[in-house]
């Protein structure tokens, strides 16, 4: 459960530390990609929850989204239609449904939780 | 340690990196401006000083750089006079003053006596007399008061010695030559005492008296135009290399 989170700290502190800088203009290829990730992950933990994880789907869904979004807005750049809102659109709506459903899992693991504490003290 | 575990941490570090780079890139100062319009006033003040300083330091360094630029302009030309002065003291266009002596050729007045003729000076006798000197380390010649040049002509124009077309049938003549430096000029002087061409001059009733002045000799420059007929500048080729 904690690895994760190292993981995550490990990466923002790899990312401060070293001097990678990007070019303002591919700037929003990785907003783009970022938010990818985050809809991979996010999806990733509610199937973790859903007891329907598949690590294979996971990874490469996750790799695959990224290249997808920042492709999408690549062609976008080039045909002069704003598409990375479409993959912002699309990851954003993904992200909340996602969210919305984690939030719901934990909570009905709460109360129900709470029920059977509540049940054994009676 | 699952292997779902190690994934998820994989993905989170890839995550992690990408959300920190993309943070710097978009990084904006935060910081917000609290200055009121006196403060702004103040400040534009500050600014403008500066920018009039600048703009001063700017001046003045162009200035330099066209100082410069002039001061290279007029050291080219500088060069270029000075080598257009020696062209022409090479080429007999100035006056020289340096050592030397003063020859002075006149007619043998115990044969006038005798009654010999009063013959002028023939062009063979002073060019022999001009090979010789130029052969002891004359630098510049001048022969009654008309200078030698590489161009000059000494010939016979209807019976009359001419150099570059002035006549030299009046004698005394006075023959000046400068040496190239003192030591030269001693030189020359003692060699043209013992010179063979006293001998040939006597032989046309002639004398030469050698003559080494003490103080400098002035030689005049070359009056005439020196008209150049088969001579042509060469073109330069492209690109400016001759």
């Amino acid at each position: 459960m904690w690895l994760p989170v190292l993981g995550l700290i490990i990466g923002l502190f790899f990312g401060f530390m070293t001097d990678i800088k990007i070019p303002e203009e591919y700037s929003n290829y990785l907003s783009i990609a970022v938010l990818a990730a985050l809809d991979t992950l996010f999806g990733g933990i509610r199937a973790h929850l859903q007891d329907i994880y598949d690590e294979k789907v996971f990874v490469s869904g996750f790799f695959f989204n990224i290249i997808l979004a920042a492709g999408l807005a690549f062609l976008g750049v080039h045909l002069g239609v704003d598409l990375y809102l479409a993959a912002v659109f699309a990851f954003g709506v993904r992200l909340f449904q996602n969210i919305a459903v984690i939030r719901r899992i934990l909570l009905s693991k709460w109360t129900s939780k709470r029920e059977k504490i509540e049940k054994i003290d009676i | 340690m699952s292997r779902k575990q190690i994934s998820f941490t994989f993905i989170m570090i890839i995550i992690g990196l990408m959300i920190a780079i993309q943070f710097k890139a978009v990084k904006e100062p935060i910081v917000r401006d609290t200055r009121d319009t006196w403060q702004l006033r103040e400040d534009l003040q500050k600014e403008k000083d500066l920018e009039l300083k600048l703009l001063r330091e700017i001046r003045s360094n162009e200035e330099k750089i066209v100082q410069y630029e002039t001061e290279r302009k007029h050291s080219k030309e500088k060069i270029l006079r000075d080598t257009l002065d020696e062209l022409k003291m090479e080429a007999g266009l100035s006056e020289v003053t340096g050592d030397g002596i003063i020859i002075t050729i006149t007619p043998v007045y115990e044969k006038l006596l005798l009654g010999h003729a009063i013959t002028s000076v023939t062009p063979d006798l002073i060019k022999r007399l001009l090979n010789e000197i130029n052969r002891y380390g004359a630098q510049y010649v001048s022969i009654a008061g008309h200078r030698v040049i590489n161009t000059t002509v000494i010939r016979e124009i209807n019976d009359e010695t001419k150099i570059d077309g002035y006549p030299l049938s009046q004698l005394p003549l006075e023959v000046k030559v400068i040496a190239e430096n003192n030591k030269a000029a001693e030189l020359l002087y003692k060699r043209m005492q013992v010179s063979k061409s006293a001998e040939d001059f006597f032989i046309d009733n002639l004398r030469i008296e050698v003559m080494r002045p003490d103080e400098q000799i002035t030689i005049p420059a070359y009056e005439d135009t020196i008209r150049i007929l088969h001579m042509k500048p060469v073109k330069p080729k492209n690109g400016g290399d001759s």
